[in-house]
């Protein structure tokens, strides 16, 4: 760590140990911390992700900050995704008011309706079917490739006056398959967990055997594997759910709920009429969906879509479970041949 | 053993009373610093241990090895994959997965897509659509950001490098960590002196790399804020500008399949040749064959034939097949000991009523075994015999009774005795009763369902199986060039040329804008447009030349000897008198394919079907075969009928425009009053600019001055609008009904006057010269020559029935119309791109101007001085 050397004011607030001073900014993490992984703290990471993505980090690049990185750049690719997905739909509705004989036979709202809805699903479908690989991957293995970690950052100062370096970052244990963060997983014997306990578990689960002296050296390759297989599970099934959200949001059915759309949650009457009608453009629409029209391939494209989804994630699954690691067939004892003469140096 | 050598090098060197510089001895003084010390001279140093040199370098891309790259890096993106499926991937491997997912995503989006389009354009663009989001994602960055900034600042902000490993990344991916040991000094230097950097300025590298990561970061964010704008629009645009391409593309195949059908359809018969009649009569026939005859099977069977032929020829197919059936399955008998049972009672009750001795029945014929063992004797008993067969029952049963009477005879006493000749005609005298052999007829008729019925029905089946595929692959040459869908030849040549004659007449979609939503408002304004260009010899004669040779395109497209429609195809008759027609390829195939089938059907006795198929006694008019014809004529006279009467509407506002007085000698009585004149002009002016069939049927509806003033001067007409003198003048107006003279001379006027002479000398040399003609000649025929029985005398030709249908074709689309129709389109079009087209452009430059903005952010203070020319 490079300390601000013309610190006037010395009032940088660095490390862990400077707990109970005044000026202590209110951080929530003071070192790089294990998280729950849990709906609550996903949700504060995305929200707090969302926020940065669309308001500090932009900000710091534009100036060009010397402290901008790559996590801060990575964060921001949901900025295109976010307003990607409006100007899409904004292509296929904005000019719809002028064309009034074409928006008034209903096809121009309809299609870009149901565009937006198939970015509204793709997002939500690419993002759930995610925990379709990682959770069975959790409870066969233990090892959750999702597992958050928060991670404190000491920036440079931009100026003598500047006390605020610190900043978080969420990041992944996982997220390098290379550089894992082995360390945040260890227990800590100060609260009474065992070093290995994390470690053991998965030795446990993945069938090395109980009591391991060195559990966590003996998982290591097995998790790494995993970690590799499960992120090409995880990424074609997560683009083939996406496509089966598109696809399900391009059924006609749901053109009955365009017409009674409102997000008037106020108008108590017609709010729970839209809400009827969206529940049954729903089942319609699955329905429609799985059951295909016309004939032929048009008819099972559904069906083939789904299967394929399915059989991704699955078979991702599967794979990732499965150790490419064969044991030896040569028995250890058997590779020095005990009676040929051996010269060591 | 192996010497340390970097030991022996900081012992030898400690033991010359060097230091080596570590974090120990740091804060130690300075002994004596070792005289001349160079590390690159150390370095070289062979026998010293050290890293080898780095592998990585900077990617410059050029035309030449950007393919090579590309191979490349689909082989490195193969590998990656190799060592994810084996579980042994970096992150930098990993990374790449994203980019399969992001395809394999895509297409499987564009795919489900595609299954749900209709139209083969339709279907291509859904994966356009994902190729140009793609190449959206890939160009925007390169020419909004990449290009600008290198022109502002002086280098690639993009740049890519290939570390050692020999992984390829952004040189700018993690401004923490830039590899700027790839580049040279030099070249450094050279980007700070583009940037205007100090010369002077300590640690000059440095600060040019800070600056420069600076823009790294700014070019970054700029790239993350503005792609997820830029792509879905570019993306839009991109498509937009390759429709009409594909379009045409897409068009001239569909062209040429059709040809190939055409040309040789017994080969594409074979695609559709299913066998599905054959298939449903086989499995029926094999269930009932040698069965009895019976409702069910009809059913069955004329089911099969009905579901796969079209009505109109199942139908009479059926009958056809019914009466055969019903001949051939009931003309087999079967006599059994129930029925020579019956033949014998019934003998016995006809003798007895006839008065036969009762001796001779009581001898002779004392039970039915009698009977029983003659048919038997004669192989007649228990097997199927013919109605020939039957015949001769009954002639075996007649001479068994012959030979009992001369038996009888021989021992019966005078006055008992029979006589033959008697008995004989007893029995076939149907006074009391029909023939005892004759009577069980009906009951012992077998129904069965006879191998000549089975061979009848099967045979027809294949007749009927083959006609089909010939009819499909008629039909498929027929609906890809004239189809009434989208996407058609004729559909495409539709589109294409109102969108051109639109732009021809000059009508822009800014003018367009105020009066869309209102048809009557629009035709004001084409009506004004059109008098303008009526009104200027040079524009006129561009418009006119223009739309004739847009109008002319449908004959490349849809050649005449290919596909036509007979109406406009009319020679002019020379010396020799009028030429035949021609017969286009089409209609000649679709002779061939019903006569040779009707041809079949006939010999196999199903003429009725034959005749309607080849309208032979039938009356050609409402055979199938012209059916089949008519389908392609139909269409090709309304679409060409449409584009005609454009032609002709410009032409009569240019007669009104440039030779009003040849208004003057229309009228076959002589000279015509200016008010009726000026009423005239105005109606044709309307009629031909908005008139609908139904005008044409009720043979004009104008409110006209009754006693017109006694003026018979010419029309006065300036900039193409007639000046009108009385027409409008008075209220005093109604329909006059019983003027014949005003509608014929309006017909002669709109239809029969000669073409401007202009538009006369263009049309002739145009090919369609000849259609136009026949058009404005069968507008005429047909219109002219259509009784409405409240106008009973308004007439231009003999009264004639054609059809409404003809009627509708050849009055084709109004003018305005086809106009308004055509605008809303373009009109759409135009909107969208002119909305999306400036977005695009604003953004474009927005991000450009950034790099402006960037440059400008520049620290104010290792700026040099431009007027430091030290340097």
């Amino acid at each position: 760590m490079i300390l601000p050397v013309n610190n006037l004011n010395n009032k940088v607030n660095f490390s862990a140990n400077s707990a109970g001073e005044d000026n202590k900014k209110a951080l929530d993490y003071d070192h790089d911390t294990l998280l729950n992984n849990n709906l609550a703290t996903r949700t504060r990471i995305g929200l707090d992700k969302f926020t940065n993505a669309f308001t500090l980090y932009p900000a710091k690049g534009l100036k060009g900050s010397k402290n901008a990185n790559f996590y801060e750049f990575l964060t921001m690719g949901t900025v295109p995704y976010i307003t990607g997905s409006l100007s899409l739909m904004a292509v296929f509705n904005a000019a719809n008011k002028y064309y009034k004989p074409f928006a008034q036979t209903k096809a121009g709202p309809a299609l870009g309706n149901k565009l937006a809805l198939g970015v509204l699903f793709y997002g939500i479908a690419k993002n759930i079917s995610k925990s379709f690989v990682s959770v069975p991957i959790n409870l066969f293995t233990g090892i959750d490739i999702e597992r958050p970690y928060a991670k404190v950052i000491y920036e440079l100062p931009d100026d003598v006056n500047d006390t605020d370096i610190t900043s978080i970052e969420y990041h992944k244990v996982f997220e390098s398959v290379e550089f894992p963060r082995w360390d945040l997983l260890y227990g800590d014997e100060a609260k009474g967990q065992k070093r290995n306990f994390r470690y053991d578990r998965i030795a446990r689960k993945l069938g090395m055997g109980r009591n391991l002296n060195d559990s966590d050296q003996e998982v290591k390759d097995r998790i790494k594997e995993i970690i590799v297989k499960s992120n090409l599970a995880k990424n074609i099934s997560s683009y083939l759910w996406a496509a089966v959200g598109v696809a399900f949001a391009f059924q006609q059915p749901w053109e009955k709920y365009f017409k009674a759309m409102t997000f008037k949650f106020w108008k108590t009457e017609e709010f729970s009429k839209s809400m009827r009608i969206l529940k049954e453009s729903f089942e319609d629409s699955a329905k429609i969906f799985f059951k295909g029209e016309g004939h032929g391939v048009s008819k099972q494209a559904g069906k083939i879509l789904l299967g394929t989804a399915l059989l991704s994630s699955i078979v991702g699954t599967a794979f990732s479970l499965k150790s490419s690691k064969k044991p030896s067939k040569v028995d250890s004892a058997d590779v020095i041949a005990k009676n040929d003469r051996y010269v060591v140096n | 053993m192996n010497t340390n050598l970097i030991q022996n090098f900081i012992i030898n060197r400690q033991n010359a009373g060097g230091t080596v510089n570590s974090n120990n001895n740091r804060k130690e003084p300075h002994k004596k610093p070792m005289p001349h010390f160079d590390i690159h001279h150390v370095l070289k140093n062979k026998d010293l241990i050290k890293p080898q040199d780095g592998q990585g370098h900077l990617v410059n891309y050029n035309l030449f090895n950007i393919p090579l790259y590309a191979v490349k890096d689909t082989i490195y993106d193969a590998k990656a994959l190799k060592h994810v499926l084996k579980g042994e991937a970096n992150d930098h491997e990993l990374g790449k997965l994203n980019n399969l997912g992001l395809t394999v995503g895509g297409l499987a989006i564009a795919s489900y897509l595609f299954t749900r389009k209709q139209t083969p354009m339709t279907k291509v663009m859904e994966f356009v659509g994902l190729g140009s989001f793609l190449a959206s994602m890939a160009i925007w960055p390169k020419i909004a950001i990449q290009l600008p900034a290198y022109l502002v600042h002086g280098f690639n902000v993009q740049k890519e490098y290939i570390d050692s490993a020999g992984r390829k990344k952004p040189f700018a991916q993690d401004p923490q960590f830039l590899p700027w040991d790839l580049c040279s000094e030099q070249k450094i230097q050279k980007i700070g002196d583009y940037m205007g950097i100090d010369k002077n300025i300590p640690n000059r590298r440095t600060v040019i790399q800070d600056e420069m990561k600076k823009k790294f970061i700014q070019n970054n964010t700029l790239w993350m804020l503005t792609a997820g704008f830029a792509t879905p629009v570019m993306s839009g645009l991109i498509c937009n500008q390759l429709e009409p391409h594909i379009s045409k593309f897409l068009n001239d195949m569909k062209n040429k399949k059709a040809d190939k059908i055409l040309n040789n359809i017994d080969q594409y018969a074979e695609k559709y040749q299913d066998n599905k009649i054959q298939t449903r009569v086989e499995k029926i026939l094999n269930l009932y064959s040698d069965k009895p005859f019976n409702k069910e099977f009809e059913k069955l069977i004329l089911e099969s034939f009905s579901q796969t032929l079209e009505p109109a020829v199942s139908k009479r197919l059926i009958k056809d097949l019914k009466a055969f059936i019903d001949l051939e399955a009931s003309s087999y008998y079967n006599i059994d000991e129930k029925a020579a049972k019956t033949i014998y009672a019934n003998l016995i009750q006809k003798f007895e009523e006839g008065g036969v001795q009762k001796e001779f029945i009581s001898s002779m014929l004392p039970n039915a075994e009698v009977i029983i063992n003659n048919l038997k004797s004669n192989s007649f008993m228990n097997k199927n015999i013919t109605a020939s067969d039957f015949r001769n029952v009954t002639k075996s049963i007649e001479l068994m009774l012959e030979d009992m009477v001369e038996e009888y005879n021989k021992s019966a006493m005078p006055d008992k005795k029979e006589d033959f000749a008697y008995i004989n005609s007893l029995l076939n005298n149907n006074k009391n009763g029909e023939h005892p052999v004759k009577k069980i007829k009906p009951v012992v008729q077998t129904n069965k369902i006879t191998p000549k019925v089975v061979e009848k029905v099967r045979l027809i089946a294949e007749f009927m199986d083959d006609f089909r595929a010939k009819m499909y692959a008629l039909d498929e040459a027929a609906v890809l060039k004239i189809g009434s869908a989208p996407e058609t030849v004729i559909a495409n040549y539709w589109n294409n040329t109102s969108k051109d004659i639109l732009k021809l007449f000059g009508i822009t979609p800014k003018q367009f804008e105020k009066v869309r939503f209102n048809k009557s408002l629009f035709a004001d304004l084409l009506r004004d447009r059109i008098e303008k260009i009526a009104s200027d010899d040079k524009l006129y004669n561009k418009v006119m030349k223009g739309l004739i040779e847009k109008v002319a395109v449908i004959n490349k497209e849809i050649k005449p000897d290919i596909m036509s429609e007979k109406l406009f195809q009319k020679e002019f008759p020379d010396k020799r008198g009028p030429k035949p027609l021609l017969k286009p390829l089409y209609d000649k195939k679709v002779d061939i394919v019903f006569e040779d089938t009707a041809a079949l059907l006939h010999v196999n006795g199903l003429t009725r079907t034959a005749n309607l198929l080849s309208g032979k006694g039938s009356g050609d008019d409402i055979s199938v075969r012209n059916l089949q014809k008519a389908f392609v004529s139909d269409r090709l006279l309304g679409v060409k009928s449409s584009f005609y009467r454009l032609i002709n509407t410009l032409d009569f506002y240019r007669r009104i425009a440039d030779t009003p007085a040849s208004i003057d000698s229309i009228d076959v009585r002589g000279s015509l009053s200016k008010e009726i004149k000026e009423e005239l002009v105005e109606l044709c002016k309307i009629i031909t600019l908005e008139g609908h069939s139904s005008d044409h049927a009720t043979k004009f509806y104008m409110q006209r001055n009754q006693h017109p003033a006694a003026d018979n001067s010419s029309i006065e007409v300036k900039n193409g609008k007639v000046i009108n003198k009385y027409l409008g003048a008075t209220e005093d107006v109604a329909d006059i009904g019983g003027d014949k003279y005003f509608y014929q001379n309006a017909m002669r006027a709109m239809f029969e006057s000669p073409m401007h002479h202009d538009t006369q000398k263009l049309a002739e040399a145009s090919p369609i010269y000849k259609e136009l003609v026949n058009y404005r000649d069968m507008s005429m025929e047909i219109l002219g020559s259509d009784k409405y029985f409240a106008k009973l005398r308004h007439l231009v030709r003999d009264p004639r029935e054609f059809g409404s249908n003809l009627k509708f074709l050849i009055t084709g689309i109004s003018t305005d119309e086809f106009f308004y129709k055509g605008f809303q389109q373009v009109y759409n079009t135009h909107k969208w791109k002119n909305m999306f087209g400036k977005f695009a452009l604003g953004l474009l430059g927005v991000t450009v101007l950034a790099q402006f903005v960037f440059r400008k952010m520049t620290n104010p203070q290792i700026k040099g001085n431009k007027n430091d020319k030290s340097n």
